[in-house]
């Protein structure tokens, strides 16, 4: 078995003899990535991943002859819920080379998210995240990976690992005050932010949708110094305007850049009644009704240009953007504030 | 003037054509309503009915067989929706041969884009839609597809039905 740990190590790609591979074998290559103390006892070998219920920790999985040692399932807060397993999204070791990747089996979901009262039809495809991964497979703004089929022709998404923090988590650390936040750091915010939008371009450009943008799914990756979208297998079902729940939320995160959180009606009313009794309907957020859009009723000099931004977002707005060219031409004004 | 030439061009000089683009809503009822009240008499007047049918993605569905099944799902029920308003039209006065019902299932980015395609194609002379009356937070969710048409329509009238 010794010949086979050196094979597999030495050359990424190189093919196994899965049918002859002994759970031995698997327990000396774990050890031989992680230490022998995490070597596990039992576990299985999974090949097919159709009941990703049934894919345990300590499990190996086989994909497109590579063996992934399974650890635990990742989470995310949702609907007002915080940390939710996803259990169809394993986090696991490539045994090839020990790094860590993200492996997201085929979990078909249908269902409908309520926005500013309003349903909206949402599914979940693996075979759309797929293909987006190929599309940005050199856009550093986006997570990487690809999707390969298990035995049974399941699209297993496998990712990279990006080790970081939420952008947005990052950002609220930012600056003493507001004020501080606002002339000190937010420029740069801004040209991350307008590096971020224009991401979200590249992908309607090319026909795709994000399908799911919230500001947790933008994390800032410290090995390459960049912000980078994650979790794109979400898509809608779309009205008239096929864009314009992508924009909405963009929309949500530049409200949040903006105010270095957000700005939340109760609050205001509890602590700044002054600032609280001058707001009406039409400064509220259009998807959120308790969080301000217009920031510059709280934060006066915040500037005209940026503000306008924000108000295409309020209940008060006249019109909406239809594409992130609208946007990005506004961004690009509001900048120049700062310049 | 038969179904099956409805496209012919030559006689868009003589004739006045109209296509109303409906779904299986009560605002586009009213439409189709309000085209029977208004022009059920007149001798001239030859109607389109058009249905586009947005078919989502082929990521919405797990399998091919789901996808076919979508499709023949709502083939049958646009079909009698479809049926319904020419039945509306007839009792209104029109000939059978004086209405003409398509039902096209496709992916569209825009239905307001698709709509306008085939005003392009059928060179008629009105567009008729019925305005479903959104909120203001709907329109910035899902875009106004009557919207849409009266800022993009060329060479034709339009006609949006309250």
């Amino acid at each position: 078995m010794s010949s086979l740990v050196i094979e597999y190590t030495k050359e990424k790609n190189v093919m196994l003899d899965m049918q002859n591979l002994t759970k031995d074998d698997l327990r000396r290559l774990i050890a031989e990535r992680t230490g022998s103390k995490h070597v596990p006892d039992k576990f299985n070998i999974v090949a097919d991943t159709s009941d990703f219920f049934r894919v345990e920790y300590n499990d190996v999985m086989v994909l497109a002859d590579h063996l992934y040692w399974v650890r635990s399932y990742e989470k995310e807060g949702r609907f007002g819920l915080d940390d939710e397993p996803k259990y169809w999204v394993r986090r696991a070791i490539d045994l090839s080379d020990g790094s860590t990747k993200i492996l997201k089996m085929v979990f078909h979901e249908k269902f409908e998210t309520k926005v500013g009262g309003l349903i909206i039809k949402c599914f979940r495809s693996p075979k759309k995240e797929a293909r987006i991964l190929d599309l940005v497979a050199n856009h550093k703004n986006f997570m990487h990976g690809y999707g390969v089929n298990d035995t049974a022709g399941n699209n297993v998404r496998i990712i990279d690992y990006i080790s970081g923090r939420q952008f947005c988590d990052i950002i609220v650390t930012y600056g003493s005050s507001h004020e501080d936040y606002f002339y000190n750091h937010f420029p740069k915010v801004l040209d991350q932010y307008i590096e971020l939008v224009a991401a979200i371009k590249f992908l309607h450009d090319n026909g795709e949708k994000h399908g799911d943008i919230r500001r947790d799914h933008i994390l800032f990756d410290k090995e390459l110094g960049v912000n980078r979208w994650i979790d794109f297998d979400y898509n809608y079902m779309h009205g008239e305007s096929k864009w314009s729940f992508d924009l909405q939320g963009l929309g949500n995160i530049i409200i949040f850049l903006t105010g270095r959180g957000d700005v939340l009606v109760p609050d205001l009313y509890k602590k700044q009644r002054e600032v609280f009794d001058t707001l009406w309907g039409e400064d509220l957020n259009i998807s959120y009704k308790n969080r301000v859009a217009n920031l510059q009723k709280i934060y006066p000099y915040i500037p005209d240009s940026l503000n306008r931004i924000l108000l295409h977002f309020s209940f008060g707005a006249q019109i909406f953007y239809e594409t992130t060219n609208q946007m990005l031409d506004d961004l690009a004004d509001a900048r120049a504030h700062f310049s | 003037m038969s179904t099956r030439n409805f496209t012919d061009l030559a006689q868009k000089e003589s004739n006045r054509y109209v296509m109303v683009a409906v779904d299986e809503s009560e605002n586009s009822k009213r439409a189709v309503m309000f085209l029977g009240d208004f022009f059920g008499r007149a001798k001239d007047v030859f109607i389109s009915i058009l249905s586009i049918v947005p078919e989502p993605s082929e990521d919405y569905f797990a399998t091919d067989a789901e996808q076919k099944q979508w499709v023949a799902d709502h083939q049958v029920k646009m079909n009698k929706v479809l049926e319904g308003y020419k039945n509306i039209l007839a009792d209104a006065g029109f000939n059978d041969d004086h209405v003409d019902a398509r039902l096209i299932i496709r992916q569209c980015e825009s239905i307001g884009d698709a709509i306008l395609e085939e005003q392009e194609k059928l060179q008629c002379h009105i567009v008729v839609v019925g305005r479903r009356g959104l909120s203001h937070n709907e329109e910035f969710i899902f875009g106004s597809t009557s919207n849409k048409i009266l800022h993009h329509a060329k060479n034709c009238a339009v006609m949006v039905i309250e």
